[in-house]
């Protein structure tokens, strides 16, 4: 380790490394932001949804109740379909895979997924929602029951 | 009397000791007056033996089902075994609070006791700090802030039950208190930088004097995380065990920030640079586990408008507000004594530490961003909006690989710079083992630029881990004449700190290679079959051989038993749904059964709820996910090695000889 090289490495080589830092800082910062706007999902009801004229493929949750005597579920084709409603307005929910073994009739259920062209909501998850008086309880817990 | 008498009596009892702790610490720094330091050690023993009396009393009160205190009827029944019994200390608010106060007692016992004797002025005044933040916390559970010993008017014959998720697993025994553990220790590190900028020391004796109390706390609350990860993985039943859930963020941010402080220490120590940088890490760090406490307990999370329902919140937000006020405040007022100079060759390992702090702190502002961005978005429009783990995976994933090159190239490269030769000696032979693995990865079948980066970049690091330990081991046998076993084994005790944190990356490592395989390279597939009905994953044949109801006295559950058949054999598997009476959903218990190389993971996820005639069972191939908890044991087993005091007679000898970039802790 020469005296020489620690010399020309001084100032300048200070100066370049922490622009460079600053530089991966603020980049790795605009494409956290840029990020976060397209990753924002929504939580609407079925009205709200409505309202907000959500964007068919713009992805979105939507929370209501399983209306009852529409829950439906074929084995063979895996197909499931139920009405979503919050007292005003009922948005048919098509999703495949078994229903998690929570999801009733009359109770709430929480979906992920987009709007179809036609207006009905094609889910990619549908969770069964859970009594509120078990919030979080402890520091590391995730939502219950993801069906993906 | 009750065990809500004693515990209550005991809480009131610690409240005004913990008061007089912070004058008597005070008074001692100030005065130098050896009478009071006395006094604020007696104080600190008194305090902790009283919250100790408390939080057994809650136990006690627990275990033996005393429904007159509702803390007991909101979290337990006389159907709950005594294990989950005793673990509903943490159950809920109160009892975590009261937890958390018991552990930072047991900080002011150490520093009062241990850190007085070695620098009497600074520790004190931290001890002063420390009583001050045990004060606050003392004031939560004497207040009905979060009171534990609440009593109810009217006994309720049976509780209503822990929180089903909580008394599912026996990992909620150990998960809670390593996070707190971790979240508390933390405070002694953030003290001595306090008491360092009141007193208005220059140097970095706050920082080598807690440097063993910083890792032990990184440690816990790392292996914390892992544990939280193995509990969600056995417990919630989708086979994932991180989602960027809001409470998952609270406990990886301040560890994140830790991480970089951890090494950015290290510049502080060899350069005696970055001294503003490390006390603004060692403050972020602390105000990132009160933030966390304050997301996961008030429960802003589920929505702000929860915040105002208890006073919980806006006290720990204050609380918050006063400690980032302050410390800023003296950070600030102290600056000009706190300049440092220097200068960085680009490559070097103080630059390396740069960049990874760089990147730790960048990772730690993402997560806090998308964090906190959906209580800005309620706060201000009343829309709920939550941020998915698209947001978080984009941006952790390539920093994540860029840190593991780092922990590669870090450790090589020695301080104020390398010439060319140095930089072929230390990186050839990990340059090759990595080339070669990404092509064995590549061959067996992994696929996806991150997955085969993982498997190129793991074996970057662990080769450069093996050659430093061979050329250890060869400069001691030259040395000191010692067999291959007996150096490698003085390696670890002689600079501990150094080797174990080897075997930390090794194992950060191995938890970096099992997280890329078991996101990019798992199987899933899902069938609805009738008892005897066969379903093929990836090579293997899953049988349902029925439905069977379990009856327990806290529970039922309805099981289905499943015959896993590969080329090895035969063997049973047992994924079953668990109901809860205090519960309105069912609790999933998957089936599990691990190897070295892949996990089978069994779901029930729906049946025929009258006739128990078919069932639909999803099937996972989760490959090296067991190599995540193994990997969390290394880093533990590391930190430990790192953490245990070093015998450092000869050690300088090795030190000075040994060639280059191999020198330097």
């Amino acid at each position: 380790m020469s005296v020489a090289r620690r010399t020309t490495a001084g100032a300048s080589g200070r100066r370049l490394l922490l622009i460079t830092a600053l530089a991966v800082a603020v980049g790795i910062g605009w494409s956290a932001l840029a990020a976060l706007g397209p990753s924002a999902i929504y939580y609407l009801t079925p009205t709200e949804a409505k309202a907000k004229q959500i964007a068919p493929g713009t992805t979105a949750r939507l929370g209501g109740q399983v209306e009852v005597g529409t829950l439906r579920y074929d084995e063979t084709t895996r197909d499931l379909r139920f009405i979503l409603a919050d007292g005003v307005t009922r948005t048919l929910v098509i999703g495949r895979g078994a229903p998690p073994a929570l999801l009733r009739e009359g109770a709430g259920a929480v979906v992920e997924g987009v709007f179809a062209t036609d207006g009905s909501f094609r889910a990619s998850s549908v969770i069964a929602k859970h009594d509120e008086v078990y919030a979080p309880p402890s520091p590391s817990q995730t939502p219950p029951h993801r069906t993906p | 009397m009750s065990w809500g008498d004693v515990g209550a009596g005991a809480l009131r009892a610690a409240f005004p000791l913990a008061l007089w702790g912070v004058v008597a610490a005070t008074q001692a720094a100030w005065r130098r007056d050896g009478r009071f330091l006395a006094s604020a050690r007696m104080t600190a023993i008194a305090t902790l033996a009283l919250v100790t009396v408390a939080s057994l009393a809650m136990v006690g009160a627990l275990v033996s089902h005393d429904f007159s205190l509702h803390y007991v009827a909101e979290n337990n029944a006389r159907e709950t075994p005594t294990y989950f019994s005793a673990i509903s200390l943490w159950a809920a608010l109160e009892g975590s609070i009261l937890l958390w106060t018991t552990i930072l007692a047991g900080a002011v016992v150490y520093v009062a006791w241990r850190g007085t004797r070695e620098l009497p002025r600074l520790a004190t005044t931290a001890l002063a700090l420390l009583f001050a933040m045990l004060s606050f916390f003392l004031l939560l559970v004497v207040t009905p802030a979060a009171d534990p010993f609440v009593r109810l008017d009217a006994v309720p014959l049976n509780g209503r039950g822990p929180n089903p998720l909580l008394q599912d697993h026996w990992l909620m025994g150990l998960h809670p208190p390593l996070l707190y553990l971790g979240y508390v220790l933390f405070s002694i590190p953030f003290a001595y930088a306090m008491a360092s900028l009141i007193l208005g020391e220059g140097g970095d004796r706050w920082m080598v004097a807690t440097r063993r109390s910083a890792l032990v706390a990184w440690a816990l609350l790392g292996i914390g995380i892992v544990a939280g990860g193995w509990w969600s993985y056995n417990v919630l039943g989708w086979g994932g065990y991180w989602a960027w859930d809001p409470v998952e963020n609270a406990a990886i941010m301040p560890w994140l920030a830790a991480t970089a402080y951890l090494h950015s220490v290290m510049v502080e120590e060899k350069r005696r640079m970055l001294r503003t940088w490390n006390l603004a890490l060692v403050i972020g760090t602390f105000a990132l586990t009160i933030l966390g406490t304050f997301l996961t307990r008030s429960g802003v999370v589920n929505s702000v408008h929860s915040f105002s329902q208890s006073a919980i919140g806006p006290l720990l937000l204050g609380y918050l507000a006063a400690v980032l006020a302050l410390s800023v405040g003296l950070l600030l007022w102290r600056s000009a004594r706190l300049a440092d100079s220097g200068p960085v060759a680009p490559i070097s390992r103080e630059a390396v530490f740069l960049f990874q702090n760089v990147l730790f702190v960048a990772v730690t502002l993402t997560v806090l961003l998308g964090t906190l961005y959906p209580l800005a978005v309620e706060a201000l429009s009343g829309d709920q909006v939550s941020i998915g783990s698209p947001y978080f995976d984009r941006v952790a994933v390539p920093l994540g690989l860029a840190l593991l090159f780092l922990m590669g190239v870090g450790p090589q490269l020695p301080w104020h710079g390398a010439s060319r030769a140095t930089l072929e000696r230390q990186f050839a032979a990990p340059v090759v083992t990595s080339g070669a693995l990404a092509l064995v990865a590549l061959v067996v079948g992994v696929r996806g630029t991150a997955a085969v980066l993982a498997f190129a970049l793991a074996g970057f690091v662990c080769a450069t881990v093996a050659q430093e330990l061979a050329r250890g081991i060869r400069a001691r046998g030259t040395l000191h004449g010692e067999s291959a076993t007996t150096a490698f084994a003085n390696l670890f005790k002689r600079s501990g700190r150094r080797y174990g944190g080897y075997v930390v990356h090794v194992g950060v490592a191995v938890i970096a290679l099992a997280i890329a395989m078991s996101q990019a390279q798992a199987v899933q597939a899902e069938a609805t079959l009738g008892p005897g009905g066969t379903m093929e994953v990836a090579g293997r044949t899953v049988v349902f051989e029925g439905l069977r109801d379990v009856v327990e006295p806290r529970r039922t559950q309805v099981v289905a038993d499943l015959r896993v058949i590969d080329g090895g054999g035969s063997a049973p598997l047992v994924a079953a749904l668990s109901y809860y009476p205090n519960a309105t959903g069912a609790i999933g218990s998957p089936g599990i059964r691990s190897s070295a190389t892949e996990d089978v993971y069994a779901i029930l996820a729906a049946y025929d709820g009258r006739s128990r005639a078919w069932a639909t069972i999803q099937i996972r191939i989760i490959p090296l996910v067991s190599w995540l908890w193994i990997g969390g044991a290394i880093v533990g087993i590391g930190a430990l090695i790192a953490a245990l005091p070093a015998a450092r007679a000869r050690e300088r000898l090795v030190a000075a000889t040994v060639p280059a970039g191999a020198g330097a802790e």
